[in-house]
């Protein structure tokens, strides 16, 4: 129950970031909302590190191996943070954290479960070991240092997608 | 470097700056929107708690700077850095330049620091022979431009799009446009060249971690992310005073800092970057160094300002001064401008140097209330105001005006002779025009306010 609200908290926060946020239930529903986010996308660049990413639904012909030359970068997260709309990107794992960096859309799942309350629950209990890069991501890449015009995607994504489990 | 030791012409940048009507507009405009999206941000939070918290942890930092910044650097080198401090800025220069040489690197990208503006880097190792990219836009903007940042979140705050278009096109031979969509997707294309092709990526840091020896980064653009993680070579360069105790302090500072600069509630994206890429891993560096700068740092901890140091960088002061919002940034002539910028340069570069900056604040407070860590902006201006008279860095009509003032607030026979003769000597000096500000002043009331009320 208590978990429910955290995950709408997140959903809530995370869209008013720019970030573009779907829920499902299960891997039909995943498969389909990434089929939605990924029409005419045809460079995909997905780890396949979890049990979850291994399940995508991601035609052969689509993928490639190489996240600097994708058009998009669909993968599991750590996790989440609700009172800031962020996600969680971590090294651990062996995950390259910038291949969500680069193309210029991010897909990124994150499962309810690991969708934190707010920030001290998540950096009060990593410890003084963490991996080497942590990264909170909150909505699309944006500047606004011409005149504060806000713009969207200068270096980073243009497009976040957030597709919650 | 010899004209280190004059002083710096703020009142005559000032008075340059307030007459370019186009960049009071910008000024305007910048500042305003800044301080209303801060004031949206922290409406429905508990700002003052949280800023006393954030206050609480920078003090204690300072009181203990020295055993904090040893332990950072211990678990910074377990994590896998290398750990080099440099005591002024010529040494921080050369540290890095030598670590660029050694790994034979040609082009460095860099994402926005404000330290590396302080030591004067880019000159450097651009003499050196080395090509320096800024990444961040403001920062890319001034760099082809030529210019030093006037805001230290929002380098290129004073100019305007069609300036930025204007420059785009006679330097990057692009097409002209006016629309910052336009204009920023020229630069990440460019930059993405930049990016992929840099054999060291240069970064500061928001906050370093002594617990876990990490770096923490706050950016909107990405462009820190791919400077530290996309070259082989990360050297960090930051001021002792960045550290904080541990990764669970970490929230009070990622819920202020942003909400401060920009009025959000997070920047899109914050890195915590500790040590270097170990086996299995795809992500970090190979090679870390982390430059820890003192530059004068250690002397201010133990003086009367040490206050100062607990400023986390946000540019909220900078936003809610009157003066920085009439006359920008460049005119304090300075590396950070604004109240911040004014305490921190006196202490940093010497009274001699820095001491006509005094002169640009109304001491109306302002800078005191926005601070998300506390630091007594106020008091630190009016205790250096106080030095400067001290040392004797005033004019002499000033002093004499004061002693003149003195006598007669101390005597009131001498207040009312003061009073009198004020209105005598009125219309001979607006006539000969001694002094044009008299122009402005109202002429001396025939009956004085405390005889009206008596």
């Amino acid at each position: 129950m208590i978990q429910d609200a955290v995950v709408d908290l997140f959903i809530e926060n995370a869209t008013k970031a720019g970030a573009h946020v779907v829920r499902v239930t299960n891997v039909e529903e995943l498969n389909s909302s990434l089929a939605g986010m990924l029409d005419r996308v045809n460079s995909v660049y997905s780890p396949g590190l979890t049990e979850t990413e291994r399940t995508l639904d991601i035609p052969a012909e689509c993928r490639t191996d190489d996240y600097k030359d994708a058009a998009a970068c669909v993968e599991e997260v750590h996790g989440a943070i609700a009172e800031t709309g962020s996600l969680i990107c971590s090294s651990r794992g062996g995950r390259a954290v910038q291949a969500g960096l680069l193309p210029r859309r991010h897909i990124a799942i994150v499962s309810a479960e690991n969708i934190f309350a707010d920030l001290d629950r998540f950096l009060g209990d990593l410890g003084d070991s963490p991996p080497t890069n942590v990264t909170l991501e909150t909505g699309p890449s944006r500047t606004a240092d011409i005149e504060l015009t806000l713009t969207i995607g200068v270096h980073g994504p243009e497009h976040l997608g957030i597709i919650v489990l | 470097m010899g004209a280190r030791s004059e002083s710096i012409p703020f009142r005559e940048n000032a008075a340059q700056a307030v007459r370019n009507a186009a960049l009071r507009a910008a000024m305007r405009n910048a500042t305003g929107t800044f301080s209303v999206k801060r004031s949206h941000a922290i409406a429905s939070v508990p700002i003052e708690e949280w800023r006393e918290l954030a206050s609480q942890v920078r003090l204690h930092v300072l009181d203990n700077l020295e055993e904090y910044v040893n332990r950072f650097e211990r678990n910074a080198v377990k994590a896998g850095a290398t750990v080099h401090r440099a005591k002024d800025a010529a040494a921080a220069r050369e540290i890095v330049w030598c670590l660029l040489k050694d790994h034979g690197a040609r082009k460095v990208v860099k994402s926005k620091s404000m330290i590396t503006e302080e030591i004067h880097l880019n000159d450097y190792l651009e003499r050196q022979g080395l090509t320096v990219v800024e990444t961040d836009l403001g920062e890319y903007i001034i760099q082809i431009a030529r210019e030093h940042p006037s805001h230290i979140i929002v380098p290129a705050i004073h100019k305007s799009r069609r300036q930025v278009g204007n420059l785009f096109a006679e330097k990057l031979g692009c097409e002209r446009s006016e629309d910052p969509v336009v204009l920023a997707k020229i630069a990440r294309a460019k930059l993405r060249e930049e990016f992929l092709s840099a054999d060291a990526g240069i970064s500061g840091a928001n906050f370093a971690v002594a617990g876990s020896g990490s770096l923490v980064l706050f950016t909107n653009e990405g462009n820190g992310r791919m400077c530290t993680t996309l070259p082989e070579l990360h050297v960090a360069v930051l001021s002792i005073e960045k550290v904080i105790p541990s990764l669970a302090d970490l929230p009070k500072f990622i819920r202020l800092l942003p909400r401060s600069a920009t009025g959000q509630i997070l920047s899109a994206y914050v890195s915590i970057i500790s040590g270097t890429r170990k086996a299995g891993e795809a992500t970090g560096a190979r090679h870390l160094h982390i430059v820890l700068l003192d530059n004068g740092r250690s002397d201010i901890v133990s003086g009367d300002c040490r206050e100062m140091l607990k400023c986390i960088r946000c540019g909220a002061c900078l936003n809610a001064c009157p003066v920085y919002q009439t006359v920008g940034g460049h005119a304090y002539g300075s590396t950070y401008p604004g109240p911040m910028g004014i305490v921190l340069t006196v202490l940093l570069e010497g009274m001699e140097r820095a001491h006509t900056l005094l002169d640009g604040t109304t001491l109306c407070g302002a800078c005191g209330d926005v601070c998300p860590v506390k630091v007594p902006l106020p008091r630190l201006l009016r205790r250096l105001r106080e030095q400067r008279v001290e040392i004797g860095f005033t004019a002499a009509a000033e002093r004499l005006g004061m002693v003149g003032f003195g006598l007669a607030a101390r005597s009131p026979a001498f207040f009312e002779l003061a009073q009198k003769l004020a209105r005598l000597a009125w219309k001979p000096a607006r006539i000969t025009g001694i002094g044009s500000t008299l122009d402005r002043m109202p002429m001396p009331a025939t009956t004085p306010f405390r005889k009206r009320i008596s």
